[in-house]
């Protein structure tokens, strides 16, 4: 097991190593100039200069990778040409609003749709069945930005249930910041209050966000259930008069929880980087904004820095899945 | 096999069902506790007036950078020596109660007011003055390049604590007309903070050392800025509010939704119809003043077709100028003149081009293309709606010139790094552009092959006698032998048409009717406001 | 067992063609009788013959064929739905039921681009590293992963913001982050297949790889690409839709649905028409090929599993 894991994370290097190096290209391909972007519209070529120096894209590509990389071992993540400030303290301020949203997004897909694949399997091919499929399927193919944006029109502007956008009050002064996680922080603070406040403008940035998830997480559970029902000990738990509920808690839920937590493990990586369309929709401070807004403006540096983050819980929550497979299945060990 | 099921499903199904209400009821009670909505935001019982804006303000350093959204929050925390107020903008003294210019336009002496304090209570000293112009001299980025090629940071002395004096390399006439864009900073306070010599560059990024109307209160990054009033400024206040709270909301439509609520008391950078929808309601004031940013669709003067001066004044004739103002839901006037109507010493130019088939025919004939067939580009800031829309309506002209037009939207960044070069420059380009002064210096140093490459030089446009106008009246000093040079350069320009010249578009600022004391200077961005005369009632 | 057939039909040449394919005949019968039970499969099959049907034909009939591609109206602009705007008009006065008609064809030309060019470059590398093994196929599979670490759309952003915004440079971006699913699809198939029975005997009755690649193994991998393609297309649609939603996609007045909400987005609540309907259509397209492909997977692929 140990060296299994030693052998991912080594693995996991050599990968952020490519990713890098294939972002770097990437926002490398135009001629686009950000020391001239970054001096202002007004600038004179001495300033623009000025800038191409301090940032050191002066210098061949390549140099400018490799010293990228060595700044990144002595732990300094560069800083932004657009705004000066440090890559790392907006990586600290952006980041865990991503997360938090994502895993309440989470939360409630899994609430609601593990019971839904049940229902669905208990009843296959029976009209809530269909109907379980359809709005499910439904929920995935509408855009997500258009599910945001019409839940916003009529749950926050015409009904006023929710917050048009943000993530607190604006009034509320947030908790001083421990885990940089805005709900954990209120409560090791004892902001109750805020607490409140904050999941309550989580709510409907979270549940547009959660159909994709939702969705796959009936899929599994569905399917796992239909497996386990006609698995013999079911047969013969049944034929012992055991009721349908006590089956599907006791033996089909446990089955089917394994894959259940693989699929939250794709999903959450993927939507750490699918929250963007949301974060644009409810103003929600998050990593997706932050490095589509690097991405436009050339801003090389968060580019690379958004790219680490997303790309190492990206590999992480893989490899967290592998090794949980890996410590129930030792066939999955011997693959890699 | 279904059928051995079913005895049992109901109970399953009840159980699971009751599950999924339980997270239903859970998220309907979150739902209820929306909090009170009050028709002010207060603290400490003082009303706090809220901006819902589109645009961060990522760093607040006045010797870094400025943009309208930046400048809106540097103007309310600092103050300049002079700054800019009314209509016709003027520049009016500030911190520099006066000053005086020696005959030979070169030395500039500054008594500064004796009441000015830093918000940590330090007097604003000479000393102050002269420090705070080294240092964005010194950096050289933001504001840098309108003094620093004829003002060297050691000619700048404090003569004595409430004295200073600038000497510059040579006699510039606009001088004084930048200087409202060069704020004054508190150096005990900055250097306290330097990092690494950074000249306290990483602190002031979201921390200010001002002497200005308002302090810096909080900062979230990304979400919003709250600024806390100095109730003892000392210019004094025009009437009560406590603060202001400067809030990101990105999409235009939130916006809206913000103001229609009461969550939001002002809001600048909406769409034309959305601005309009706003402006019929009872409540709400706009402000709509013609700026000083001009939109022109520059041609590239040396480029492959558009240097075909027939070729761009078929173009020019073949617009529909009327569409632009269309466009803006009647809110912009057409350009008269290269110049727009704020600049000191405009005139209007006499046959500026308007929509005229005809003519344009008679001129495609004239170039090399006579019968079009040719595809011109017509790039523009992807996302900027305005310029979208003019795209449309050029394709739609230019199709009675047998002449297509491919839209290509860029990000400003390949925007500009395109238009750097006259081999890259796209045939046209959709361009706002705002000189930083109403002095006529900076409209027409934009046709000086000194601006060539620049966003607002796009066009490569070259013409060896206007630019030697420019030069002659840049450092002419008396109004009265100026005045008749900018109308020749005007007129020349207009002459050789290195772009449609297109209109003046009226800010769109909406507020709530209790926000008061609103005050419009042209000189301002179209999003910039300023904020120290507002309050709420 | 389609290649057994196959191989036997060599052997029988003097039987009639329903006579040789009688096994595959009755193998698309229960196909077709299962599909045919399945109501939102039926629900899906429905609406993508909707969508292909107005994609076709739709552009011959449309009231204002010049306002697919943009032509100005200011003096009808924000118009209601009425009996002559069916949909409404936008924001320059174009008939917005044309548009969404003609974005049909441009929204089906989208999806056929990126899941087609996704498929020529993951299907032959899945092909490759599955069946060579050894340091081709990790080679392979490591670039995949690399891919594959990253949020999809996160990284078409990337590019799409390093070459432009564009409807073109949006399509490159998606099939350059669409491919790695292929890869990783086609190379476990093929690693599972490699040492079945049957290719074992094709190899050594002298069949070249590539005979075995192109004979054996790649027609039993149809049926996992077919379901993966067929809900690739409505992904794909939703990923260019997205692009167009942050003005990254494709540009106005070029009639794509994702880039008209995109536009339309600013003039909600009030003209709801003007991205109502564009939205509209991309849910019942989306919908129909989620739905078909859900039905496909439980026909062709039973067993399998997200």
């Amino acid at each position: 097991m140990i060296r299994f894991t030693f052998k991912r994370l080594m693995l996991m290097v050599l990968m952020l190593l490519g990713l890098l190096a294939i972002t770097f290209t990437i926002s490398h391909i135009v001629p686009a100039d950000p020391a001239a972007l970054a001096a202002g519209p007004d600038a004179n070529v001495e300033m623009i200069e000025r800038y191409r120096v301090e940032y050191g894209l002066d210098r061949p590509l390549a140099e400018q990778f490799l010293v990228y990389l060595g700044k990144l071992l002595s732990g300094d993540w560069g800083k932004s040409i657009h705004t000066t400030r440090p890559v790392w303290d907006d990586l600290v301020t952006y980041f865990p609003n991503t997360v938090e949203l994502v895993v309440f997004s989470i939360a409630i897909a899994v609430l609601f749709g593990i019971p839904l694949g049940i229902v669905a399997a208990v009843n296959q091919n029976r009209p809530i069945d269909h109907v379980i499929r359809v709005l499910t399927v439904t929920g995935v193919a509408m855009p997500m930005f258009w599910l945001g944006l019409m839940a916003q029109l009529f749950f926050a502007l015409k009904l006023g249930w929710f917050p048009l956008g943000g993530r607190i009050e604006m009034m509320t002064d947030p908790p001083q910041a421990i885990t940089h996680l805005l709900l954990v922080d209120a409560l090791l603070n004892g902001h109750f209050g805020t607490f409140v406040d904050a999941l309550h403008h989580m709510v409907l940035p979270a549940v547009a966000l959660c159909f994709p998830a939702l969705a796959s997480i009936i899929r599994v559970n569905r399917a796992e259930m239909l497996e386990t029902l006609k698995q013999d000990y079911i047969v013969n738990a049944r034929a012992q008069g055991l009721s349908t509920f006590r089956i599907v808690a006791v033996y089909a839920l446990r089955n089917a929880m394994l894959p259940t937590m693989a699929m939250i493990g794709l999903r959450f990586g993927w939507m750490l980087g699918g929250t963007v369309l949301i974060e644009t929709v409810f103003d929600w401070p998050g990593i997706g904004l932050y490095a589509v807004q690097a991405a436009i403006s050339s801003d090389f540096e968060p580019i690379m820095g958004a790219t680490i983050v997303l790309g190492f819980f990206f590999m992480l929550t893989n490899l967290l899945i592998d090794m949980i497979y890996g410590t129930l299945d030792p066939r999955v060990r011997e693959q890699v | 096999m279904r059928t051995e099921y079913d005895g049992k499903q109901g109970v399953l199904m009840r159980k699971l069902f009751k599950l999924t209400l339980v997270a239903g009821v859970a998220a309907a009670v979150l739902a209820t506790v929306s909090p009170a909505v009050d028709a002010f935001e207060r603290r400490n019982g003082q009303k706090i007036m809220v901006m819902a804006q589109r645009q961060a303000v990522p760093i607040m350093d006045p010797s870094i950078k400025y943009d309208a959204s930046i400048r809106t929050m540097q103007q309310a925390m600092y103050d300049g020596l002079m700054k800019y107020t009314g209509t016709p903008p003027t520049v009016t003294p500030w911190l520099a109660e006066r000053f005086e210019a020696s005959d030979d336009g070169l030395t500039y002496t500054f008594y500064l007011v004796k009441n000015a304090k830093f918000h940590n209570g330090d007097p604003v000293t000479a000393e102050a003055v002269r420090w705070s112009f080294a240092r964005t001299l010194k950096l050289g980025k933001g504001p840098a390049w309108m003094l620093n090629a004829f003002l060297k940071a050691e000619n700048i002395k404090a003569v004595d604590d409430h004295t200073v004096s600038f000497t510059l390399d040579r006699s510039f006439a606009p001088f004084t007309s930048f200087l409202p864009w060069w704020y004054i900073m508190n150096p005990a306070q900055v250097m306290a903070n330097e990092v690494d010599g950074d000249m306290g560059q990483k602190w002031l990024i979201d921390h200010e050392a001002g002497s200005g109307p308002y302090k810096l209160r909080r900062v979230e990054q990304g979400t919003l800025y709250e600024l806390e009033r100095v109730q003892d400024y000392w210019k004094g206040h025009k009437g009560p509010l406590g603060g202001i709270i400067y809030k990101l909301i990105r999409e235009s439509s939130a916006q809206r939704a913000a103001l229609m609520k009461g969550e939001a008391d002002i809001s600048t950078g909406l769409s034309p119809d959305e601005f309009d929808q706003l402006a019929k309601i009872k409540g709400m004031v706009t402000s709509t003043e013609p700026a000083l940013t001009a939109f022109g669709i520059k041609f590239n003067t040396q480029g492959k077709y558009t240097s075909d001066k027939n070729l761009r004044k078929a173009v020019a004739y073949a617009f529909d100028y009327d569409a632009l103002v269309k466009i803006y839901n009647g809110r912009a006037v057409l350009q008269t003149s290269p110049f727009t109507d704020s600049i000191k010493g405009k005139v209007n130019v006499p046959n500026m081009p308007r929509q005229d088939l005809a003519k344009a025919k008679e001129y495609l004939a004239k170039s090399q293309w006579p019968t079009g067939g040719i595809e011109l580009e017509y790039v523009y800031v992807q996302g900027l709606e305005e310029e979208r829309l003019m795209g449309l309506v050029l394709i739609d002209n230019l199709k009675d010139l047998n002449i297509t037009v491919k839209m290509v939207p860029l990000t400003w960044a390949n925007m500009v790094a395109r238009g750097s070069k006259k081999e890259t420059s796209p045939d046209m380009i959709a361009i706002f552009a705002t000189p930083v002064s109403t002095d006529p210096d900076a409209v027409a140093i934009q046709y000086h092959p000194s601006s060539h490459g620049a966003y607002y030089g796009v066009h490569f446009y070259d013409n060896p006698e206007v630019t030697k106008l420019i030069e002659e009246a840049r450092f002419t000093g008396e109004w009265e032998k100026r005045a008749p040079l900018y109308a020749k350069i005007q007129q020349m320009i207009t002459d050789d048409q290195p772009e449609i010249f297109g209109m003046m578009r009226e800010r769109r600022i909406v507020y709530r009717d209790w926000v008061k004391g609103f005050e419009y200077s042209p000189v301002r961005m179209t999003e910039e406001v300023d904020l120290y005369p507002m309050y709420i009632e | 067992m389609a290649e057994l057939t196959k191989e036997a039909h060599e052997l029988t040449v003097s039987l009639d063609w329903r006579e040789r394919h009688v096994s595959t005949i009755r193998m698309l019968r229960l196909y077709a009788r299962t599909f045919a039970r399945n109501g939102s499969a039926m629900l899906g099959l429905g609406l993508v013959l909707l969508f292909l049907t107005t994609a076709a034909i739709g552009p011959y009939f449309v009231p204002f064929p010049d306002d697919a591609t943009g032509s100005v109206h200011i003096e009808r602009k924000l118009q209601p739905p009425d009996a002559v705007h069916w949909f409404g008009t936008d924001e320059v006065g174009n008939d917005v039921f044309t548009r969404v008609i003609v974005g049909a064809r441009v929204t089906l030309q989208i999806a056929c681009i990126i899941t087609g060019v996704a498929m020529l470059i993951g299907i032959p590398l899945g092909m490759i590293a599955g069946y060579m093994g050894g340091w081709v196929q990790e080679v392979i599979m490591r670039i995949t992963d690399v891919f594959l670490s990253v949020p999809g759309l996160m990284l078409a952003i990337a590019i799409v913001g390093a070459l432009g915004p564009g409807i073109v440079n949006a399509m490159v971006a998606l099939s350059l982050v669409w491919w790695p699913g292929y890869v990783r699809l086609v190379q476990a198939k093929t690693l599972s297949l490699k040492n079945e029975i049957y290719v074992d005997a094709a190899r050594s009755m002298g069949a070249g790889s590539l005979r075995i690649v192109f004979v054996h193994l790649l027609p039993n991998c149809t049926s996992p690409i077919i379901v993966k393609a067929s809900m690739d297309m409505g992904m794909a649609i939703l990923g260019a839709a997205s692009l167009g939603f942050l003005g990254l996609g494709a540009q106005p007045p070029f009639p794509e649905w994702g880039a008209m909400i995109s536009v339309a987005r600013t003039y909600l609540p009030d003209w709801w028409w003007y991205s109502f309907f564009p939205g509209t259509a991309i849910v019942i397209t989306v919908l129909g090929f989620n739905l078909l492909g859900d039905g496909l997977r439980d026909i062709l692929d039973p067993k399998h599993r997200e």
